[in-house]
């Protein structure tokens, strides 16, 4: 019908407005802002960047720190769902398990910072305990150099997003794949592979991508509970944007845009992918 | 069984930290080697509802809050409409645009619309930061209402537009209480997001708009223990009250609100 069509075209412009006005504008300027210097354009920022030694390091180390956080956090909030997904029907099991998302994540680095310090939570019931004798015994889990800390809150407060992203599928999963599966022989792993794994792929690669996305940008926790060296990206970037010399500024720009586009591109081919083989399984299903 | 080893797992991982915080709000620092503490004390909110940036920053939060959640509510149930309603050429490139927010840094947007919002007035200015909380929130709402509609289908809407429904009415009647699962969780999880900005705050509000975050990280460097604890619970419970108090406006406000006996349809 084609009134309906003009209708419906006409209900996307809230969003497109959005789009066009503050994600896509902002992108754009930042582009733009990486590459001006004086009236020219130029990728010498983007030279100067890869000169800079702190870059390096702290790319290094956020890769690494977000890569940990985003695996463990697909594979425990998985671990979760499997064996629990029944239970987590119900509503008031549901709400348990998104507690950690009432709060932000910051106040959860916070919760970190004084459970895990070496005079926090369990250093005392540790020395209660007569583990060990002193504070200085406890091992250094907050503000060090490996990003122990920062990794323990992201996976801690983003198992519960993970749960929130695939609990639908695992409702909406039918059993009879995987009766069918077992009667033709298969073992619980093999069954898990063939009839569950193809549903709640895409489902992972999408939630991990939001996290991976999210983690390697993100300022709050690292802020926390991080050293001065090795910085998490974002801590590396504001540094840049407020130093008090201008000259610091594009690389502000230059770097955040570097690994933006980094991450985009990659989660475009991911996604691109998945979705392809979202689709086919779809079409199988209603055939 | 399995429900035991559930129970003591999420109490572990989820329920204890809430417990722990609030704990500490009461009873204050456990010094290293020394007894738990165990004499309750409500000094710390008293100092937390003293200090006056404190309430002026709860007022800003919410109402930044509440304005985001509408743009939110705007844009996702005409946008949620259209891409699980109608099929048209493009759609998935649209949609996929439109989701982009989320696998970017919300960092770049920010810094980028720094220099225009300065030039604008928007930057130092309530509007200027509620327009940037769009930016983490928008996506999951289109989200949530894409599969809002697609659990409604276009059964029930064909039908109402048999029987003569003007499409208002059709909103009103068909859409709007089917919608409100959707409804509810982009409450929840806009205002949450909105509560956890730092950074965009930061930026765009240049110090002017003074958030609760805002007041939240200086804090973490002075203050006691207590405070600290009493402040953190804060954050869960405004979300945990605006949500309250929407529900009880939304059931003035949507029809069949009234579920005793009805509840089964």
């Amino acid at each position: 019908m084609k009134w309906q069509r003009v209708n419906n075209t006409f209900l996307l412009i809230p969003a497109l407005l959005f789009f066009i006005f503050i994600p896509g504008l902002g992108i754009v300027l930042a582009l733009l802002e990486s590459v001006r210097s004086g009236g020219t354009i130029t990728f010498g920022h983007y030279v100067d960047l890869f000169e800079e030694e702190r870059f390096m390091t702290s790319f290094l180390f956020s890769l690494t720190v977000t890569s940990i956080s985003t695996i463990l956090s697909l594979c425990i909030g998985l671990g979760i769902v499997k064996a629990f997904s029944p239970l987590l029907k119900e509503n008031k099991h549901k709400l348990i398990v998104w507690i950690p998302m009432l709060v932000p994540h910051f106040v959860w680095a916070y919760l970190v910072y004084s459970l895990f310090n070496q005079s926090g939570f369990y250093s005392n019931v540790f020395g209660m305990a007569g583990w060990i004798d002193d504070r200085s015994q406890f091992p250094t889990l907050v503000q060090e150099r490996k990003g122990i800390g920062i990794i323990l809150t992201y996976v801690w407060k983003e198992v519960p997003f993970v749960t929130l992203m695939l609990l639908p599928v695992y409702t909406t999963l039918s059993k009879s794949y995987k009766e069918i599966a077992s009667l033709l022989g298969a073992g619980p792993y093999k069954a898990f592979w063939v009839a569950e794994w193809p549903f709640i792929l895409p489902v992972l690669v999408e939630t991990g991508a939001i996290l991976f996305a999210f983690i390697f940008t993100a300022y709050e926790v690292p802020q926390l509970l991080g050293v001065t060296s090795p910085q998490m990206l974002a801590i590396l970037a504001y540094d840049w944007f407020y130093s008090g010399t201008w000259s610091d500024r594009p690389l502000a720009f230059a770097s955040l845009v570097l690994v933006g586009l980094g991450i985009g591109f990659v989660m475009w081919l991911l996604i691109y992918f998945t979705n392809k083989k979202r689709m086919h399984i779809t079409k199988g299903i209603r055939n | 069984m399995r429900k035991l080893l559930f129970y003591i797992i999420s109490f572990l991982l989820f329920v204890f930290p809430l417990l722990f915080l609030v704990y500490k709000s009461f009873f204050g620092l456990w010094r290293w080697g020394s007894p738990v503490p165990v004499e309750p004390g409500i000094r710390a909110w008293q100092v937390l509802i003293n200090e006056g940036q404190f309430v002026d920053a709860i007022g800003a939060s919410v109402w930044i809050a509440i304005v985001v959640l509408s743009i939110n509510l705007l844009i996702g149930v005409t946008s949620g409409r259209v891409f699980s309603l109608s099929s048209y050429r493009g759609k998935s490139i649209v949609e996929a645009l439109l989701m982009l927010p989320l696998f970017l840094p919300v960092l770049v947007v920010a810094i980028g619309l720094h220099i225009t919002f300065i030039r604008y007035g928007l930057a130092d200015h309530w509007t200027g930061v509620a327009l940037v909380h769009l930016v983490p929130t928008i996506p999951y709402s289109i989200k949530m209402f894409k599969t809002g509609y697609e659990r409604i289908g276009t059964k029930l809407i064909e039908q109402s537009a048999m029987l003569g429904g003007s499409a208002f009415q059709r909103f009103y009647h068909i859409e709007l209480p089917l919608l409100l699962p959707s409804i509810r969780s982009v409450l929840f999880l806009t205002i949450v997001i909105s509560l956890s900005q730092y950074v965009l705050t930061a930026i765009i509000g240049g110090g002017n708009v003074v958030t609760l975050s805002m007041v939240y990280y200086p804090f973490t460097d002075t203050a006691d223990e207590a405070v600290m604890a009493a402040f953190s619970i804060v954050f869960a419970l405004i979300p945990i009250m605006l949500y309250i108090i929407l529900e009880g406006c939304l059931k003035f406000l949507l029809p069949y609100q009234h579920p005793r006996g009805r509840k089964n349809l």
